[in-house]
Order: structure tokens, then C-alpha cells, then sequence
């Protein structure tokens, strides 16, 4: 499977609020942060709820906290769907 | 331990379940005791002790097990194959300058083959809400408080892989063999929540 | 709006309370619901997203961790009509 993004790309989170189950949480919705790993193809999670099985490359994308939260100098990396991502 | 007398309303739901299942035969009595004898015996934090202590030692293993530590545990017959599916472990490493700290912000993913069953805090609200925008305000919960130069990182594992945070080596250890290491580690260590 | 698990970043669950020496299970049917999950995952009667879906929608802040667990698991079962 081709991978989208590379490390060090700048990638959008989505701003969808879906009424199912999703691995992407609210507080990382609609911000910028960077790709810094591939993670994998793994069924993506918010079809395999509805018993649909899609792979879909997952990538470890990094967030600073002052982005994400406003305030803090911390960093937060979550494991994030191609589905939820696009270029920034 | 499928023989308890747990009389609590919900035990007793719990064991009617078990057997309206077993009639359907979708649960086998010995399977299930399998699994928990599997869980109480293999799913242990002394793994998690042992793969610290042989990467404060080894600069060889502790190199792999930074690098790739799914490829590595086996070196020590550990692997991430204990649970439903084998899942991807991150080893980030705690040095002077980076603090690493893990989550599961959606649920309460965890890498149970090498710390165990998760302490109820790990899975509360007010650990998962927090952590992930107050991280210093939360160690400090903990009693860890970390110097304002540190760079805490957050590693929220809400997807398919787990995460273990190897501590810092403490001063001090330089005549301390393996297992003397590996008694030093603790479960918040590997969590991030302790200094070791 | 976020579902009730998708806690990150939101305000008002209190400091963080840790228990002393706190056993893997705190009663025998813990370790049961826990077992039974894995069991009927590792059957197919549902998958591991489906689980975490039900518990998402049926769990409660109030209840503990298992009792969300096994009403997640006996919801699934009943929409499946396995039981």
C-alpha cells in the first residue's frame, strides 16, 4: 500500500464529528501537526465498528500542545487514519 | 477460578451469561480458564522490568529495542502476541532533556503482555482527560515533578499499537547486575507517571 | 458531540486517585467479563471495534470499568441475537 504522506509532512486533521465510532479524538480535530512515522495498515476502526473491514495506512502524526490546547509546551503524537488526515 | 461464590447481583449475571453461552456452545468452560490462567501468569510489569534492565545494560539490545521492539522482546522470550492480535510496541525512551508520558485518551489501551492487568487510574477519566493537556499538573499528582527544561511528550495510544516508556537509569547503579536493575523499575516507570 | 469516551483535554473529572496496591481484578466475575470478551472475540461473534462501539454507546461514568465491559457485551450479543 502507497503511503500518502511522508515524515516531516505538515498534515489537517478532519473537523467531522461523526455519530459512530471513531480513533480520532476531539481534541485533536482541525489542527496541523507533523507526520513523524508510518504506523502500519490497519483496518480502519470507524468502519470496522459497522463490520466493514478497509486497511488503511496509519501514521504517528505529532501535535504541539500550544496548537491543540492553547497553552503548555508539551508535545502529544497520536496513531492517525489517512481518512482523517489531509494536506495541510 | 470459574469455581468462585461471588453472590453480588452482577456475579450472578455474569455466571448465567457464561452458561447461556456455554449452551450455545460459543464459551468452553477450560477455554476460558485458559485465558485467565494466561493472563494471571504471562501478563506481568516483571517483563516490563526485565526489557529496562537489559537496555540500561546492553547498549546493543536497548539500540534495537528503540529501533524496532517487536523484532527485539523475543530476545528476552517476549513478544506483543499475547492478547487478541499482535500489536506494534513503541519503546520511547526517557533522557535527560525528553519526559515521556502514555494514555489512551479514547479507552484504556494498554500493553498488557509486559505491564500487566492496567491500574484503575490509568483507566479514569480524570488520568485520560488530563494527562494529555496538563501533563506536569498530573505528574505532579503522581509526586513527579519535573524540571521546567524537560519537554514532556505525550504518546496517546488510540489506535492499533501500545507504547512502554523505558526510565532513566538512576545514579548510582553502576555495580547493580540485571535482575538488582530490574527490581529498581516500576509500573508507573513504564508508564511515565514515576521517575523510574 | 463527542461520544462520553472521548474524554482528552475536557474539564471536570478531578485530581487523578491512585489505589494502593491495587489487584489485577478486584472480583472473580472482573476476570470472567474480561475473559468472556476475549473468547467471543477470538470466535468472531464480534470484532474488537465493535466491542469498543457498544461500550461507547451503553457505558457510563458512574459504573465501573467491568460493568460498562459487560453491558457492552450483553448489548452486542442481544443486537446480534446471539442471545
Amino acid at each position: 500500500m502507497s503511503e500518502r504522506y511522508r515524515t516531516g509532512d505538515r498534515v489537517r486533521t478532519s473537523t467531522v464529528d461523526p455519530d459512530h465510532h471513531t480513533r480520532l479524538p476531539h481534541y485533536a480535530r482541525g489542527h496541523v501537526g507533523t507526520v513523524v512515522g508510518s504506523d502500519g495498515v490497519h483496518p480502519l476502526a470507524d468502519l470496522s465498528a459497522q463490520g466493514v473491514q478497509v486497511p488503511q495506512q496509519v501514521y504517528l502524526v505529532r501535535f504541539s500542545a500550544r496548537d491543540l490546547f492553547g497553552h503548555g509546551d508539551h508535545n502529544v503524537t497520536l496513531s492517525l487514519w489517512e481518512e482523517y488526515l489531509s494536506d495541510e | 477460578m470459574s469455581d468462585d461464590h461471588d453472590d453480588s447481583p452482577i456475579a450472578a449475571r455474569v455466571r448465567e451469561l457464561e452458561a447461556v453461552l456455554e449452551e450455545k456452545g460459543l464459551l468452553d468452560p477450560t477455554e476460558l480458564d485458559q485465558v485467565l490462567e494466561a493472563f494471571a501468569h504471562k501478563a506481568s510489569p516483571a517483563n516490563g522490568f526485565r526489557v529496562v534492565a537489559r537496555a540500561w545494560v546492553d547498549d546493543g539490545f536497548r539500540a534495537r529495542l528503540l529501533q524496532d521492539a517487536n523484532a527485539a522482546l523475543p530476545e528476552l522470550g517476549l513478544s506483543m502476541g499475547g492478547g487478541l492480535q499482535v500489536q506494534r510496541l513503541h519503546v520511547v525512551e526517557n533522557t535527560e532533556d525528553v519526559h515521556n508520558v502514555i494514555v489512551c485518551t479514547l479507552c484504556s489501551c494498554y500493553p498488557l503482555s509486559l505491564l500487566g492487568p492496567s491500574p484503575t487510574w490509568y483507566k479514569s477519566p480524570a488520568y485520560r482527560s488530563r494527562v494529555v493537556s496538563h501533563p506536569r499538573e498530573v505528574l505532579e499528582q503522581f509526586g513527579l515533578t519535573l524540571p521546567g527544561t524537560t519537554k514532556i511528550e505525550v504518546w496517546d495510544a488510540n489506535a492499533e499499537s501500545r507504547y512502554m516508556v523505558p526510565p532513566r537509569r538512576p545514579e548510582g547503579t553502576d555495580g547493580l547486575g540485571e535482575a538488582e536493575l530490574a527490581a529498581l523499575v516500576t509500573r508507573n516507570g513504564l508508564i511515565g507517571t514515576a521517575a523510574v | 458531540m463527542p461520544r462520553i469516551n472521548d474524554v482528552g483535554g475536557r474539564d471536570g473529572f478531578g485530581p487523578v486517585r491512585q489505589e494502593l496496591d491495587e489487584p489485577p481484578f478486584h472480583a472473580d466475575w472482573e476476570a470472567h467479563v474480561m475473559a468472556m470478551n476475549r473468547a467471543l472475540i477470538r470466535r468472531e461473534v464480534y470484532n474488537l471495534d465493535e466491542f469498543r462501539d457498544a461500550v461507547e454507546r451503553t457505558m457510563s461514568h458512574e459504573s465501573s470499568y467491568y460493568e460498562n465491559w459487560f453491558r457492552a457485551i450483553r448489548t452486542l450479543l442481544e443486537e446480534k441475537g446471539v442471545v
